[in-house]
């Protein structure tokens, strides 16, 4: 995934890392990553084409996820966020609807592995189970008491998870997430891998 | 664990939210006496039984929303309504 220039990880510990393992955690906090906000049921929520709780892939790579009422989020490489958000050019002005580059705002991590949702189960209290939140599923909880938005974006079926939170909570997180997973085997991947 | 029933993100756990306490509506400022709204900010009914109050989603939907509980019972009925059902926050 593409990085912003000069980005600075809130993950700034270092980690063994492994290229490989059952359950893997990586730091992919330099994701382009856009919040939009409009009505619902407006206008801007048409383009962006994900309702709440859900999330669609765009052109190039983008995704984007319906994090709450009103509200999307656009991550993925630079150019192909930056096609979904211009696409909300030439909306009616009388509809107010704001668009910010978050990136440097809220770190990204992404948990993937076939025990990723009993280890999401351990720091949050919310159902991962493949029924209640499958393939595509985005919502917003408490994790290891951080509020986060998490979307589930499996990878050659196997359950992956991107996690956001604010920045600066960032390196508790992934330390969080690294205690929860170490009964699982989990290793820590290449920063944006 | 007490699962309460958000209108946009469904039973969550009440540590997801923040209890925003008894729904009341808010009098008008142009016409309402000192006695009217020292009730409206300092008064409760706090029954024990059923009772109107609001909610906000705080790591859900980050809206506020309003539902019938039983306070002895913690029970809930009715389907809950997003915003204040009598016109407070939105």
């Amino acid at each position: 995934m593409a990085e912003s220039p000069a980005f600075e990880s809130p993950v700034v510990r270092s980690y063994e890392f492994s290229s490989g393992g059952p359950l893997m955690l990586a730091d992919a906090s330099g994701t382009t990553k856009w919040l939009v906000r409009g009505e619902v049921g407006g206008a801007a929520a048409d383009r962006m084409d994900a309702p709440f709780g859900s999330s669609r892939a765009a052109g190039g790579g983008a995704c984007v996820l319906g994090s709450r009422p009103g509200e999307w989020i656009v991550v993925g490489p630079a150019d192909a966020v930056a096609e979904v958000v211009a696409s909300l050019d030439g909306l009616d002005p009388s509809e107010f609807v704001t668009a910010i580059d978050w990136t440097h705002g809220r770190a990204l991590f992404l948990v993937a592995g076939t025990d990723a949702p009993r280890m999401l189960e351990k720091v949050c209290s919310l159902d991962w189970s493949d029924a209640m939140t499958p393939d595509g599923a985005v919502a917003s909880a408490s994790v290891a008491k951080v509020i986060c938005d998490v979307a589930r974006c499996d990878s050659d079926g196997t359950p992956t998870y991107m996690i956001f939170c604010d920045r600066s909570f960032g390196q508790y997180l992934f330390d969080a997430l690294i205690d929860a997973g170490e009964e699982f085997g989990l290793a820590v991947g290449l920063p944006n891998g | 664990m007490l699962l309460v029933p958000c209108p946009n993100c469904g039973p969550r756990n009440s540590e997801d939210l923040r209890y925003g306490g008894e729904s009341h509506a808010r009098p008008d400022p142009a016409t309402a006496t000192p006695q009217q709204w020292r009730g409206y900010l300092y008064l409760r009914d706090n029954p024990a039984g059923w009772l109107w109050e609001t909610w906000y989603c705080r790591s859900g939907c980050r809206r506020w929303f309003t539902l019938e509980r039983n306070t002895a019972t913690n029970e809930f009925r009715n389907p809950p309504i997003p915003g204040d059902k009598r016109g407070g926050k939105a």
